[in-house]
């Protein structure tokens, strides 16, 4: 059972949802590339034809390697994706509040860390500076 | 200066909350070294060679008295007595201990201060000018658009994970004091105070010091500020998504500028900036009012002409004359001076200053220059906006407490990077070096017949004491085993429309007992070669380096 955080209509939650079976970007894109769900690397060139999927998950090496942040921004914005966005990997409970922001709507968290935590900082801030996908009015327009 | 809103205030106290957090998961084991590693850099959290070191963020360095004496505070109750001027503008304490740094953060906070992003791969404090809003030369104040790009990059969740650490510099006068040549973005801005929204700014990218010394390419000549902050967001990505993560000694922009060339960087930079220009983040006129007005001239009043005092006190008080020679500027205003207390004393490492002195410095800046004080990137405080009437009772107090060197930018006006002593990056010991030439060259006479030398010691190539841009740099280097020292020539940060320069290595490195006899060489050769008075860079870049390698490995020959 892997361990989800999801943002929803009624804010971000733990969910319990069954392990879903991800294709590897070259397999789905074999199998015709439409609907079902994709993962892709954070070093990923994102393109039009992923838009189908219904989910995507970026694959994070490291917390520390912030492509995969800049992959979301464009997928939701520059990309308009609507899909589940999914952050998985090198993900813990202290970097869940960045990929929130960044237009992640999904959070798995490897085995052994703490979703309850995960949860309780997903948004360390009540309000932010800068405009971002979850956020899209900068505060110095306020 | 920029006055905490609720929200900047509410903001900080959750960041100082979340660290706590994150400290006691920590020490209850539930994060491990290398998470709880990423997580206190960037709260200004270093682990050194003999203690923690908690950076403190001076935002474009500028602080209000009542933070000074908090600083002052801590370094009392959480330190030993004692802080360091960084050569980022930035605070540093070097002894607290890892469990009370919540409750440094906490005091931090309270005087609407923080620790954000001065550590760790992220955006760090925007630098400026010391001498912002004041000095004589100036054209526009930098300061708010370095506190417009601070809020913008507090906790950017998109750049927050960036391959290395990104450090911006921002200058708004003729000379570049801030050295934005040399840094990741640096910005020149143009304008006039009265209409900040209708500034330029010229955006170069890509210069650093380090390993690799190179100086920034102009990308954007011209930018109408509004989009400062979309253009400085298409950079980040372009540098989020292609900066190496392979090997960090290749991980910093200037690397992926020169590998995209500087052309085909701006290409890729314009082209994702077609996507952001006119959007959400361009900044309107009443948000450039806004922040200028909290950087509007202080209150000043008509000074009576005291040339004829001052004459006086030069006279009968030859050490104040020096310094007013040296550490007093001129002001835009009629009647005024910048001052810099230099931190610069025999046997004291450059830019560490007793908790004593800092609050010592507060209440001066109090008393004589509208409760504000500025940092330096050369690790002094500088007092910007001080009536001349009221030089000479500021320097006798000064004298007192051990600030009133009256060195600015002369031979022992180092920048020296702690070293060796503290920090485990070095290859070797900085300090010794700064002291045994501060007591080398100790006598001020030779120093003022010197006169302008930037002579800047790094402990390793990381560079910072900004050796490369010394007109004397020394490098410390490990030569099997033991500390030697790399001597180099000519390089300057930059002066009026002089791009900065990198200087050059004068040949093989020479051991610490050395040092000084080869410095002692160096100035000789100056003092016999120059013209008139002509100052050590012209002079240099006159002969050239023969005449000095010459002399300094004649008799090794």
């Amino acid at each position: 059972m892997p361990q989800l955080l999801r943002n929803s209509d009624q804010g971000w939650q733990i969910v319990d949802e069954p392990d879903a079976q991800w294709q590897s970007l070259s397999d789905w894109q074999a199998a015709g590339g439409s609907r079902g769900r994709v993962t892709v690397n954070v070093d990923s060139e994102p393109d039009q034809s992923w838009l189908s999927a219904d989910a995507i998950a970026v694959d994070f090496p490291a917390l520390t390697d912030g492509r995969g942040l800049s992959l979301a921004v464009l997928l939701r914005t520059r990309y308009g994706y609507t899909g589940d966005l999914v952050a998985r990997g090198g993900v813990h409970e202290d970097v869940v509040h960045f990929l929130a922001r960044c237009g992640f709507n999904v959070i798995e968290l490897p085995q052994g860390r703490d979703l309850q935590t995960a949860l309780r900082w997903v948004s360390p801030h009540t309000d932010y500076y800068q405009a971002s996908v979850s956020n899209p009015t900068p505060h110095f327009l306020n | 200066m920029y006055q905490y809103s609720e929200f900047d205030r509410s903001f900080v106290n959750q960041r100082v909350a979340h660290y706590r957090d994150q400290t006691q998961r920590y020490l209850d084991g539930k994060l491990s070294d290398d998470e709880f590693l990423q997580l206190r850099l960037r709260n200004g959290l270093y682990i050194q060679r003999l203690a923690p070191m908690l950076r403190v963020a001076v935002p474009y360095g500028t602080l209000s008295s009542k933070q000074l004496h908090a600083l002052a505070s801590i370094a009392r109750n959480y330190d030993r007595g004692y802080g360091h001027l960084s050569t980022r503008q930035n605070m540093q304490f070097n002894w607290p201990a890892l469990e009370d740094v919540p409750d440094i953060l906490q005091a931090l906070a309270d005087v609407d201060m923080h620790a954000i992003q001065t550590s760790g791969s992220c955006i760090r404090n925007v630098t400026t000018d010391q001498f912002a809003g004041a000095a004589a030369d100036e054209q526009i104040d930098p300061r708010p658009f370095c506190e417009l790009l601070r809020q913008w990059s507090t906790s950017h969740p998109e750049f927050e994970w960036l391959p290395r650490k990104f450090k911006i510099a921002v200058t708004g006068a003729t000379q570049d004091r801030a050295a934005i040549g040399v840094h990741d973005i640096g910005m020149r801005i143009y304008g006039d105070d009265a209409s900040p929204e209708n500034a330029l700014v010229d955006i170069y990218a890509g210069g650093g010091l380090g390993r690799t010394p190179v100086l920034g390419a102009l990308i954007y000549q011209g930018l109408p500020i509004k989009h400062l902050l979309t253009y400085t967001e298409a950079i980040m990505r372009v540098y989020n998504r292609y900066g190496r993560r392979d090997n960090k000694y290749k991980a910093r922009i200037k690397i992926l500028v020169r590998a995209l060339t500087a052309e085909g960087f701006k290409a890729k930079v314009d082209e994702e900036w077609t996507h952001l220009k006119d959007g959400v983040s361009t900044v309107p006129a009443d948000t450039f009012q806004r922040l200028g007005e909290f950087f509007t001239p202080p209150a000043y009043t008509d000074q009576p002409d005291v040339s004829a005092t001052l004459a006086d006190q030069r006279l009968t008080h030859p050490a104040f004359n020096r310094w007013l020679t040296h550490n007093v500027g001129p002001h835009k205003r009629e009647g005024y001076a910048v001052v810099t207390l230099s931190t610069k004393s025999v046997g004291v490492p450059p830019g560490d200053v007793s908790s004593e002195q800092i609050d010592a410095v507060a209440d001066w800046a109090e008393r004589y220059s509208f409760g504000e004080i500025r940092i330096s990137h050369e690790q002094n405080f500088v007092l910007a906006h001080v009536a001349k009437s009221q030089l000479f009772e500021l320097w006798q107090q000064a004298e007192a407490h051990a600030l009133a060197s009256h060195n600015n930018g002369l031979l022992s006006d180092m920048i020296c990077c702690p070293g060796g002593d503290y920090c485990s990056l070095a290859n070797a010991k900085s300090l010794p070096v700064a002291e045994a030439i501060q007591r080398r060259f100790e006598d001020y006479d030779f120093q003022f017949d010197l006169g302008d030398i930037d002579l800047n010691i790094s402990g390793c190539m990381n560079a910072c004491g900004h050796h490369h841009v010394g007109h004397i740099g020394i490098l410390g280097v490990d030569k099997k085993g033991q500390e030697f020292y790399q001597i180099s020539l000519g390089g300057h940060a930059g002066h009026s429309e002089i791009p900065p320069k990198l200087g050059q290595i004068v040949g093989p490195s020479v051991a610490r007992a050395e040092v000084c006899d080869v410095i002692d060489k160096i100035l000789r050769v100056y003092l016999g070669l120059r013209l008139d008075h002509e100052s050590f860079l012209s002079c240099f870049n006159r002969v050239g380096i023969a005449p000095f390698k010459e002399n300094i490995y004649a008799s090794a020959a």
